[in-house]
């Protein structure tokens, strides 16, 4: 192996070097589309967003060029682009900012246009341009559809779910069920029926033959007395068609009336008349008329029908509930229970049926005066009957929170407040009632909570300021339904499946 | 807390001088290195020693930082679906910045700091002034050849260092990750401009003066024997790299 001069090293590493640089620029280096080559052409762009000079030009995806310079002009960008010379653009092309790839390039796309149209000149115009779509556009006609949908599935889902739609569905689906079993249940019960009936026409064809056989004379004296009647039909047909035109002449009776040219007259004076009252009721003259072409009327008419809607969407805010109560007393340790009615005609107003059975009974005194020799005594009996049911019957009204209750409370008269919470969840109330002047008055205290739909809880204090030690502090609970949740749990029940 | 002022202001000014020597030195160089005649023997040889001989540890990093280049780039680009892009990446990344720089650096430590050690041996052992009294200007002929050499040198290195290091990473992009080889070398030439491969030249040129230059400084100006010629190697390296990164900055900023 030879011994390289220090020279020869040194060389050999920068002809290496060189040629390094070389391949690299050679692979790397484009040949730039500025000066001299090809020639220029410009158009005009509502926007040039994201495009910068040096971008390739394409037509049909092969790049011819590059755009050289973007300005402003007129409001417009004028965009200048170099192209290849060899390559040709029409009069009708078309300049078009396109993207390129996820990363958003920008670049210009050349569709030709026609080749039999006129080339452009070198430093002329392509007049048709198309901007790049503008994304917040875009956006916006998207979130405009997908309101339409929304709304669309908004109102399917109104139609379709829910109780109502559910309860409907359903019941569509049982009357569907209860035809097709009928439907069913009858094919199978009348099966006999049709085969018995098949059985008889047998039987009857059957007849039929042998009468044939037997009776050809008879049947054949039925045939011609047939045509004797025919006969005489044709006869009568004739008698007729003579009268007819006896009549069309003006002889007869009939006729003349018919060719009466005093007849028609006074149809037509009738016919004349009835169209003068039809044209006057049409100008609205007459009691007629007036009714027919006054916009009173019809105002009247609508307000009639307004009325009767008001009525019966009113009707429809008529709500029924139906109340168990009960209360278990802590100083008699015995349950008080309460049955209610409650008619509710409008949403602030109700009225209350009750049926108390009350553990301490009804109690009755009977005061008994015997006079005897001057003297008189008075005699208190009190009587109580523990299976005395007592009654309440109220009318109760409400404004916002707060409901005034008054009535019938457990048999006496009383009034009494109740206090809405938490959207009705909680009601604290507070009755007065059974006012005797002997004794206090029987307040109570009571608080319903109403955790779920149909089940409350109460808690309470009874006739607290009793003055014969009846008071007594009080929990317990109680279901309500509505006339609506009846009507759900009793068509609500359970179908079988199979 | 005069004595910290005192401190700083005693850095600043001493920074000035070395500075102001530095520029002396390099026009002094300057003026020398036209006036003939040129000793192009000594040239070739300082050629050989920072260029040739530098070959192998260039070639093996920029080979192993364009495959660690595509290694990294790749599990980036993976996140958003454009492995495509690691060719151009690992390609510009070569020719901008980490072939100049990757190369200085290794060249400092290999050559930067035996021309300290060698011009300050020969001035701890009064060589240097020998040469005076032959009446050989030890600029002309100690000086020049070594920065002449690094300038000429650093961009054939660094040209080198580029193409090895996109082949490193085209290696491990292609050949281990499985990038479709046509797409990674045609994103590469799309997204690879002239432009930056030349001014990494430039760069690698300009760095070459200075770890020449600074190597030279700390060699010709060495005092204190054999400690001496240690510290001054130690300061050459470390002067003339941290100066390379710096001016990296400054000259990208002015470049692209």
């Amino acid at each position: 192996m030879t011994k390289f001069s220090v020279e020869a090293k040194v060389g050999f590493f920068v002809v290496i070097g060189m040629i390094v640089l070389a391949y690299m620029s050679m692979k790397v280096g484009k040949f730039e589309y500025a000066g001299e080559k090809g020639y220029e052409l410009y158009a005009y762009f509502d926007s040039a967003e994201g495009l910068v000079k040096g971008v390739p030009v394409q037509i049909a995806g092969v790049e011819v060029g590059r755009v050289k310079e973007i300005s402003l002009e007129a409001g417009k960008a004028k965009v200048a682009f170099q192209l290849d010379p060899e390559v040709q653009v029409g009069e009708d092309a078309e300049a078009a900012i396109r993207t390129k790839g996820v990363l958003g390039d920008k670049y210009v796309e050349v569709i030709p246009g026609s080749p039999q149209a006129q080339p452009i000149k070198p430093g002329g115009r392509i007049v048709r341009t198309q901007s790049p779509a503008n994304i917040d556009t875009l956006l916006k006609q998207l979130s405009s559809i997908g309101t339409d949908i929304k709304e669309i599935t908004q109102s399917l889902s109104g139609v379709l779910g829910g109780r109502e739609g559910e309860t409907s569905l359903k019941t569509i689906m049982d009357n569907i069920r209860s035809i097709a079993e009928t439907l069913n249940e009858t094919i199978q019960k009348n099966n006999e029926n049709i085969n018995r009936t098949l059985d008889n026409l047998a039987i009857f064809s059957k007849d039929l033959k042998e009468i044939s056989g037997t009776n050809k004379e008879a049947v054949h004296e039925i045939v011609a007395n047939f045509r004797q009647v025919s006969d005489q039909f044709r006869d009568a047909l004739i008698a007729f068609s003579e009268i007819t035109g006896k009549i069309n002449r003006g002889e007869g009776t009939i006729g003349k009336l018919i060719h009466d040219e005093e007849t028609i007259r006074s149809m037509n004076e009738t016919l004349v008349a009835l169209k003068g009252i039809t044209e006057k009721i049409n100008r609205g003259e007459g009691t007629i008329g007036k009714l027919v072409q006054d916009d009173e009327t019809a105002d009247n008419i609508n307000a009639a029908l307004s009325s009767i809607n008001e009525y019966l969407q009113k009707e429809e805010r008529f709500r029924t509930y139906v109340d168990y109560r009960g209360e278990y007393l802590f100083d008699s340790d015995d349950v008080k229970s309460y049955l209610s009615l409650r008619i509710q005609p409008k949403e602030d107003k109700y009225y209350l049926l009750q049926i108390i059975d009350d553990p301490s009974g009804k109690k009755t005194v009977t005061e008994t005066t015997t006079t005897v020799g001057g003297t008189s005594t008075t005699e208190y009996k009190e009587e109580i009957d523990k299976d005395e049911i007592k009654f309440s019957a109220q009318i109760a009204k409400r404004y916002y929170d707060l409901g005034l209750r008054a009535g019938l409370f457990e048999s006496t008269g009383g009034i009494a407040a109740d206090y809405y919470l938490f959207d009705d969840r909680l009601i604290l109330s507070l009755e007065t009632f059974d006012f005797d002047p002997d004794e206090n008055p029987h307040l109570k205290f009571k608080a319903d909570f109403t955790p779920f739909q149909y089940i409350y809880l109460t808690v309470g204090f009874d006739d607290f300021i009793s003055t014969e030690g009846t008071e007594s502090f009080f929990i317990g609970g109680g279901l309500r339904f509505s006339d609506e949740d009846l009507k759900t749990l009793l068509s609500g029940a359970p179908i079988p499946k199979n | 807390m005069i004595k910290i002022i005192e401190t700083i202001g005693r850095g600043l000014i001493r920074f000035i001088e070395e500075f102001g020597q530095v520029m002396f030195l390099l026009m002094s160089a300057a003026t020398w290195m036209v006036r003939p005649p040129a000793r192009l023997r000594a040239i070739f040889k300082q050629m050989e020693f920072v260029g040739v001989n530098s070959l192998a540890v260039v070639i093996l990093t920029g080979a192993f930082t364009g495959a660690v280049l595509a290694l990294q780039a790749y599990h980036g680009f993976r996140l958003f679906g454009a492995e495509s892009l690691v060719g151009s990446t690992v390609a510009l990344a070569m020719t901008r910045e980490l072939g100049p720089v990757l190369t200085s650096l290794m060249v400092t430590g290999r050559a930067g700091s035996a021309m300290a050690a060698e011009l300050g041996t020969m001035r701890v052992t009064e060589q240097i002034d020998a040469l005076y009294t032959m009446a050989t200007n030890p600029i002309k002929y100690l000086v020049v050849p070594r920065i002449v050499a690094g300038v000429l040198m650093l961009p054939v290195l660094t040209i080198i260092a580029d193409f090895v290091g996109i082949l490193g990473g085209y290696i491990v992009g292609v050949g281990l990750l499985e990038i479709n080889s046509g797409i990674y070398v045609a994103k590469m030439i799309e997204i690879v401009e002239l432009e930056d491969i030349f001014n990494g030249l430039v760069k690698s040129a300009c760095f070459g003066l200075i770890l020449s230059l600074v190597g030279c400084y700390k060699g010709f100006y060495t005092t204190g024997g054999a400690q001496g010629v240690g510290q001054a190697t130690t300061r050459a390296v470390v002067i003339a790299s941290v100066s390379i990164l710096i001016s990296d900055y400054f000259l990208t900023a002015a470049m692209f």
